[in-house]
């Protein structure tokens, strides 16, 4: 950690980057900060906790009012997926990165079911192998139409529409979020419109969700909504072997007009 | 006309403007008989049809979506309907997945000069989707069952 926080103050020194956005233990609790040059002294509270951020959507509002100016940004696998998406979308404007690479510790990774727990440079930590329980999407894949249906029912009946799936999410960036859209969502209800509500969220994740895991550990329902994404991604790498969060020069088959991908008829 | 049970389906169909529309026109204008099932909705290209639009139709009761556009290349946007080719594939997965039967969504090209083929479409959809059965979405008020919100309330 002490090599992490020396090159982070080196940077900031040099003026290689402008701030710098990462994890601080304060006292016990953990959370994320944003220093500048000036108050260089809160560098000393960095951490890697167990517990995570959703750093990528705080990143792109420092960006938004930093323009121009180069961001240090402490990554795990996760959040350098995010910010690969929030580039793909434009999200973090005309400001850059340089990202701190931090490795997740094998029990992170395990708690996370962590597929990735490592980004692409490691500046921190060792490299833990990969988690990938898929129980209940095997399960649910070999379930009959029917029952599936009553599964998700039961699942979606437990919402209280409290959206922390969506305010923690590090993809979802929209200032105008389809989920509030009264025609589709009308107000007032609890569970809401079912199953609408979950199958909008889960459109809108099938070419952006990076599966970090952050919607599952936040629903106070405990409904796994991880698993209808994870369902997506892969149906999306079935179908046009796109993944979201492999590379910042991908496009989303979704979202573009081109040709390519599996087209019927 | 049915022999299960007198069970008529409600099927959306969402036609294209430059396209299918105009094949539905040209089926009714030759006096084609087909099945009465469809309710069209015209839409200005089978590219804006949300996967939104899909799902609140199920929601209100339809037993089945019917999406028709332009032949791929042929499109009055050029390439609007090469989003709806990859758009609805995945649409039927998530619909599958969370316990609709993908076969309750169905896309199909029919040109302005199809009426034939638009007939022939629309009474095949329609019988998948009486053969099917009622959609399960029918008769819940936001996903529960009618009789156990009653009872609960």
């Amino acid at each position: 950690m002490e090599e992490l926080k020396k090159k982070v103050k080196q940077a900031l020194e040099e003026g290689k980057i402008h701030g710098f956005l990462g994890l601080k233990a304060d006292e016990g609790d953990i959370s994320p900060f944003f220093m500048t040059k000036d108050n260089i002294a809160e560098l000393e509270k960095l951490t890697a906790p167990d517990g995570r951020y959703s750093l990528g959507k705080i990143l792109s509002r420092i960006a938004a009012q930093n323009p121009g100016k180069a961001i240090g940004v402490m990554v795990r696998g996760c959040d350098e997926r995010a910010i690969i998406e929030l580039t793909k979308a434009s999200q973090l404007g005309t400001a850059s990165t340089v990202q701190f690479g931090v490795a997740c510790t094998p029990q992170t990774a395990e708690k996370c079911n962590c597929p990735q727990p490592y980004p692409s440079t490691i500046d921190f930590g060792e490299k833990a192998k990969s988690v990938n329980h898929g129980e209940l999407l095997t399960k649910l894949e070999q379930m009959s139409v029917e029952d599936r249906l009553a599964y998700w029912m039961a699942q979606f009946d437990k919402c209280i529409k409290c959206y922390g799936c969506r305010n923690i999410c590090p993809v979802c960036y929209c200032q105008e979020c389809t989920l509030e859209d009264k025609n589709l969502v009308p107000g007032g209800i609890v569970p809401p419109a079912t199953p609408v509500f979950h199958f909008i969220k889960a459109m809108h994740m099938a070419d952006r969700c990076i599966d970090c895991g952050l919607c599952e550990a936040t629903c106070p329902s405990n409904i796994p909504l991880r698993t209808i994404y994870r369902h997506m991604r892969k149906v999306m790498q079935e179908l046009f072997d796109y993944v979201p969060g492999r590379a910042a020069d991908d496009k989303s088959p979704l979202g573009t007009l081109e040709e390519g991908g599996r087209l019927i008829h | 006309m049915s022999a299960d049970n007198g069970f008529e389906p409600t099927i959306i169909g969402f036609l294209c403007n430059w396209c299918s529309y105009a094949g539905a026109d040209l089926a009714g204008g030759s006096r084609k008989k087909y099945a009465a099932n469809v309710l069209p909705i015209r839409v200005m290209c089978s590219g804006t049809v949300s996967p939104h639009h899909i799902v609140k139709a199920f929601q209100m009761g339809a037993d089945g979506v019917l999406v028709t556009g332009c032949h791929i290349g042929e499109c009055h946007y050029m390439k609007g309907n090469y989003m709806t080719a990859k758009r609805i594939p995945v649409v039927k997965e998530l619909l599958g997945f969370i316990g609709i039967s993908p076969d309750r969504l169905m896309l199909d090209w029919v040109s302005a000069s199809e009426g034939e083929k638009f007939a022939r479409v629309v009474t095949e959809f329609s019988d998948k989707i009486r053969s099917l059965g009622p959609s399960p979405l029918k008769g819940r008020v936001h996903g529960r069952v009618k009789e156990e919100s009653q009872a609960s309330a």
